[in-house]
């Protein structure tokens, strides 16, 4: 096992396949920053292009930029409150307030160290938990995928809203996102639902440009509204001190980073669930590992915390989906079932044989995570300063720059107008969300989820009638949802008189 | 903000009742889920409006985990401001639907510069110039991305 493990070194520091993860690397910096081309259109992009090369070289090549994507997305939502990848949205949060408070260096810093440390980790679980995963994947059914998701939304929309009239408004809003992810038309009976008799409505709506309206529109416009510069008349950050803090701060609070990437690990691992659902329920543990209704305010306005955890989950997931992909050929995600269609280009087929036969490639894929995101990390950390200088420049100079990345971005959904006037009805209707003080996140989640939630439901249904509900594993995850759902009353009330509550 | 509160309340409550309503007529297995969403979104966004109606003391607009609007500029100003930037979001979208992508873009970025960023021409040309390389460059000549003619060259046959 230890041969094959240095053997998989080698065949990523051989000189093509580093070139080729090098190459695949700057593609994937290149899409992790423009919103909307997300890195499993990627993927599909350049699968043509393995045919001719090895295995070990088309796997450095394609997870090279894979890997990548997920990092440099970070950097957007930081510095623009714009999405670069889907995965990044939970970064916006926190990163966005941090560059308007003048911390741009330090939450780049933050968000780059994070993805690093969880990158490895999530390399280091594909490496330990392929013999042992089997029967942690074969436990969960439909069912248990099912309770899974719904705690997923659970997690976030518990702790979207200060008080009893906050999570009013966060399960509120999670509904709401699970109400739009209905359109279009069903998968098990065909029928069309609310299509509104536009052909456009039934594949229903496209996640990038709902996403981008939610996310990029009220902060541009926000920025419009302030008439400065997204740091505002701050003078600007020492940028150097400012990343050697985010990279300090995330050895401060390691254990979060370290909860995170295990949050990322096992939801990468669950099939269908994917990154949006990891950085959020990351996001959601960090808030939950604040001490107190207090220490929580500061999440939404600037909280590194918030920072590190979606950070570090985004890319611990990427080893967590390659898990079952690997072991079983069953993909855990889009851009996995697009990397699996790569193993059968390269006439690999993923099972046992990649534990015995193929253990090398296998290795050479957790070496290729390693030293993409080490790479990637060292070279964004050279260039940080100048990406920081963004946020100095007046907001009239970049305000089109970012609109013409947003509505590019939305465009590449399906190539029609359509796709830019979805942006903008989200973009009004977020704007307001904000300005009457309806959480965004637990929404997103909602949306996102939508479709493998019902999905879940109605296998589960069919197969089940009612008896899933006692499955053992689906009575232990509905108890964890409820004490998810209870947590913060039990810590407002054991705080009692020391937090008055905010109701 | 209180009367705004409630009309957006009262919105999301008209569209669980017709997102509930539609359901009503389809096959049991597209209605079950829309239903089972669209029924507690109705309550709990009900119960919200109540709370907003019959609650005494003005009730922070804060979401807790979420962008927080500045709240340092006087909000006429803000308001005014707000719908400039839709209206100028609006009018990138109609000049794409007119023109196409390629050449609305050198259209949008030279007039917002020059309109709402007050950027000098030599500036706003310079920027104007390199945002439709980075576009051409990229977008077009790269990732051969498909943009659909603007409806004036369809509609002269270019």
């Amino acid at each position: 096992m230890f041969d094959a493990f240095i053997e998989g070194l080698f065949l990523v520091l051989q000189w093509k396949a580093f070139s080729l993860m090098m190459l695949g690397m700057a593609l994937g910096f290149a899409v992790g920053l423009l919103p909307g081309i997300g890195g499993a259109a990627t993927l599909a992009l350049m699968l043509p292009f393995i045919f001719k090369m090895s295995p070990a070289e088309a796997f450095a090549f394609l997870l090279g930029m894979h890997a990548v994507a997920a990092t440099t997305g970070d950097i957007t939502s930081v510095l623009f409150g714009v999405p670069g990848e889907a995965i990044s949205a939970a970064t916006v949060v926190d990163g966005y307030p941090m560059a308007k408070r003048g911390e741009a260096g330090r939450a780049l810093g933050a968000a780059l160290m994070s993805s690093l440390l969880g990158a490895v980790i999530g390399a280091l679980a594909l490496a330990l938990a392929i013999p042992v995963v089997r029967p942690l994947v074969l436990t969960f059914g439909s069912p248990e995928l099912f309770m899974l998701s719904v705690i997923g939304i659970s997690c976030i929309t518990s702790l979207s809203g200060l008080g009893a009239r906050g999570q009013l408004k966060g399960f509120a809003m999670g509904l709401f996102g699970l109400l739009l992810s209905t359109i279009g038309q069903e998968r098990q009976s065909g029928s069309l639902r609310f299509d509104m008799g536009m052909m456009y409505l039934w594949d229903g709506l496209d996640f990038v440009p709902v996403l981008v309206g939610i996310f990029a529109i009220p902060e541009i416009v926000d920025l419009a509204v302030r008439g400065t510069a997204i740091a505002g008349e701050r003078k600007p950050e020492n940028l150097k001190a400012g990343v050697m803090e985010g990279i300090k701060d995330t050895f401060r609070h390691f254990w979060l980073v370290f909860r995170c990437s295990a949050i990322g690990v096992f939801v990468g691992i669950m099939p269908g669930a994917g990154g949006g659902v990891a950085q959020w329920m990351a996001y959601a543990h960090a808030v939950q590992s604040a001490k107190g209704a207090k220490e929580r305010e500061g999440f939404g306005k600037g909280d590194i915390r918030g920072v590190l955890g979606p950070g570090a989950a985004n890319n611990s997931k990427e080893g967590g989906e390659l898990i079952p992909t690997v072991a079983f050929g069953v993909p855990g995600s889009g851009a996995m079932a697009i990397l699996l269609g790569g193993f059968l280009i390269m006439g690999i087929m993923p099972g046992p044989d990649m534990l015995t036969k193929h253990l090398a490639i296998t290795f050479s894929m957790v070496w290729t995570l390693v030293i993409a995101n080490i790479i990637t990390v060292l070279l964004c950390l050279l260039v940080l300063d100048q990406l920081a200088k963004v946020t100095y420049i007046r907001g009239g100079l970049i305000i089109p720059f970012v609109l013409l990345l947003v509505f590019v971005g939305s465009y590449t959904a399906n190539g029609q107008i359509a796709d830019l006037i979805v942006t903008l009805i989200f973009g009004l209707l977020s704007y307001f969300m904000v300005l009457y003080g309806w959480p965004r996140p637990p929404f997103v989640l909602g949306f996102v989820l939508g479709k493998v939630i019902e999905t879940y439901l109605f296998i589960s249904v069919s197969r089940y009638g009612f008896a899933w509900l006692k499955h053992p594993i689906v009575v232990l995850l509905i108890l964890v949802m409820v004490i998810v759902i209870a947590y913060p009353f039990i810590q407002q009330r054991r705080q009692g008189p020391k937090n008055p509550a905010h109701a | 903000m209180r009367k705004g509160r409630i009309v957006f309340s009262l919105i999301l409550i008209g569209v669980g009742l017709y997102a509930a309503y539609s359901a009503t007529g389809w096959k049991f297995k597209a209605a079950l889920f829309p239903l089972a969403v669209s029924i507690p979104l109705i309550i709990l966004v009900t119960a919200q409006l109540l709370l907003e109606i019959f609650s005494k003391g003005e009730v922070s607009d804060s979401s807790g985990m979420d962008l927080e609007f500045a709240a340092d500029v006087p909000p006429d100003v803000a308001r005014r401001r707000a719908i400039g930037a839709f209206l100028w979001v609006a009018g990138f979208i109609l000049t794409v639907y007119l023109v196409g992508f390629p050449l609305a873009v050198p259209i949008f970025i030279f007039s917002y510069l020059s309109f709402q960023g007050r950027v000098g021409l030599p500036l706003s040309v310079t920027l104007t110039v390199v945002a439709w390389l980075f576009f051409y460059g990229l977008f077009q000549r790269t990732l051969h991305l498909p943009f659909e003619d603007g409806f004036i060259q369809t509609w002269l046959g270019m």
